[in-house]
């Protein structure tokens, strides 16, 4: 193809465009909504995946000590510890160090932590932090200590990873459902544009039939419609997503002290775009394709 | 330059539109195709073009069997054929220059081409004042000429006229026929489809007359009526 040919079809595409104002913007609608549900899936799905792998790392047991316990057990559950095949290390952090470690973690807002500074007055227990050999055996050994001697009580994150997976897992299957029925529904409407415009053109490509114009110089204008229909379908989710992800950020890290760091905005748009854009142009060249197959005979 | 042999065209409603036409036109000449409506004129010219395919017999142009032309093919032989239609088929938004432009675009002409071009069929119609004039501030032989400006653009071969004067008055359709006559001169093979006796007796030329699908005479230097 000539270069000055795609300068002649882009120029004329871009017309076709303007020409039918209204389903152009519909179309673009559609793209836009279809693809910007999939880009938030796409952060979601990437988010959990990552969230479960930092989770799976950290999957620690936490273990408080009886506050009742004596002396000799509290030595006896240090052995036990110690001995124990699956269990890594164990580390004691005590009720001091841990309100430390809370006030830290509060940053600004510890002044919730006000009037527990006297050591009579600290919540919290006496505690190890015990890391596993193999995080899968996290929750037959948290059993397992949990009847030694001096434990007060044992926790460990395994419901939190079953349930982001469960969550993923639902989210996929009514998400994939949805994407299709908008894909479909947004090559349907390109499709239908790019049949206007043809009526509308019907004396020029009539006229460009009978001087000998090739099947290909007449189609090509109607293939860059569709390509710039999915393309500008592509820029509205792209920037809604670039600044509704920068608050989602924003906004966990003001508020979610706890919460582990998502994946950084750089990086995420990263993914979103390298699939994003390849489909909207894809859904716009479908679209055109059909609508030239049922529309345009030449 | 057209060998007709046998052509028959049988519609899917069963209407049979040419029925075993056999002739022959030579490269230069200008020929007459005279007949009443639903004669078979239209579905013959669009033989010629490949918009049609005969249903039997063999239908050449320039050589070729146009039935076994494909894709790029068709594109060659219409690129060699010029077109002029009763109702001139120019884009009334856009001016004269723009039509033939679109046109020469279309069938891969350079725009350095077109600039050399353009003018010059212009001269050659006589619509030289008109280049940037709208289509739609035209008269009736004008817009003609501007029809016939764009046919020969692309140097054709051939013209095909299908009805070129049936929308203009006597005197311009005369002017019409005569530029015709004046290309033929050049070398273009022209070959016109009319209702029109005035143009046919006038010229003196050779004339084919179809009736209900077939061909009933052809006469050098004919007139409209056919001598017995």
């Amino acid at each position: 193809m000539l270069f000055r040919n795609i300068l002649f079809f882009m120029g004329e595409s871009w017309k076709n465009l303007f020409r039918n104002g209204w389903m152009s913007l519909a179309s673009i609608g559609v793209v836009a909504v279809t693809l910007f549900i999939l880009s938030v899936f796409v952060l979601i799905n990437m988010n959990v995946h990552h969230l479960t792998e930092v989770i799976e790392q950290d999957v620690e047991i936490a273990l408080y000590i009886d506050e009742e316990a004596t002396s000799d057990e509290r030595e006896q559950l240090v052995e036990n510890l110690r001995n124990h095949p699956e269990i890594k290390k164990a580390d004691f952090v005590s009720k001091e160090e841990g309100l430390e470690r809370l006030r830290d973690q509060l940053g600004e807002e510890n002044g919730l932590l006000e009037g527990y500074e006297n050591p009579e007055d600290n919540p919290l227990r006496d505690a190890y932090e015990i890391s596993m050999h193999d995080p899968e055996a996290v929750s037959s050994v948290a059993r397992e200590i949990e009847t030694y001697p001096a434990v007060g009580g044992v926790e460990f994150g395994e419901d939190v990873v079953e349930n982001l997976f469960d969550f993923t897992g639902v989210l996929q299957v009514t998400v994939m459902g949805l994407m299709v029925a908008l894909a479909l529904t947004a090559t349907f409407l390109i499709s239908h544009t790019i049949r206007l415009t043809v009526m509308l053109r019907k004396r020029e490509i009539t006229i460009m039939k009978y001087v000998g114009a090739t099947n290909w110089f007449i189609r090509w204008p109607f293939l860059f419609e569709g390509f710039n229909l999915g393309l500008l379908g592509t820029v509205i989710p792209l920037v809604g997503i670039y600044f509704g992800y920068e608050s989602v950020l924003q906004w966990i890290d003001a508020n979610l002290k706890f919460f582990p760091s998502l994946i950084p905005l750089e990086t995420a748009m990263g993914q979103v775009i390298i699939l994003v854009v390849p489909l909207g142009m894809a859904l716009g060249i479908i679209g055109s394709l059909i609508s030239m197959g049922r529309y345009l005979k030449v | 330059m057209i060998e007709a042999v046998n052509v028959t065209k049988k519609y899917n409603d069963g209407n049979q539109a040419l029925k075993k036409v056999s002739f022959l036109i030579d490269r230069g000449e200008f020929v007459f195709l005279v007949g009443q409506s639903g004669a078979g004129k239209s579905t013959l010219f669009k033989m010629i073009i490949k918009e049609l395919v005969p249903t039997s017999g063999t239908l050449k142009v320039f050589g070729r069997d146009v039935s076994r032309l494909r894709g790029k093919e068709v594109s060659v032989l219409r690129r060699n054929i010029g077109i002029v239609f009763q109702d001139f088929r120019l884009l009334e938004e856009k001016t004269v220059y723009d039509n033939i432009a679109f046109a020469m675009r279309a069938s891969g002409a350079s725009p350095r081409e077109m600039r050399k071009r353009i003018p010059q069929v212009l001269e050659q119609v006589g619509l030289k004042k008109k280049v940037y004039s709208r289509v739609n501030e035209l008269s009736g032989g004008e817009l003609q000429r501007a029809g016939i400006a764009r046919a020969i653009s692309n140097r054709p071969a051939m013209i095909v006229a299908d009805e070129p004067t049936g929308n203009l008055d006597p005197q311009t359709s005369m002017d019409i026929i005569k530029l015709l006559r004046n290309i033929n001169v050049k070398g273009t093979t022209v070959l016109v489809a009319t209702h029109d006796q005035q143009i046919v007796d006038e010229l003196k030329k050779r004339v084919i007359y179809l009736e209900e699908g077939r061909i009933v005479g052809d006469q050098e230097k004919g007139a409209y009526v056919r001598a017995l």
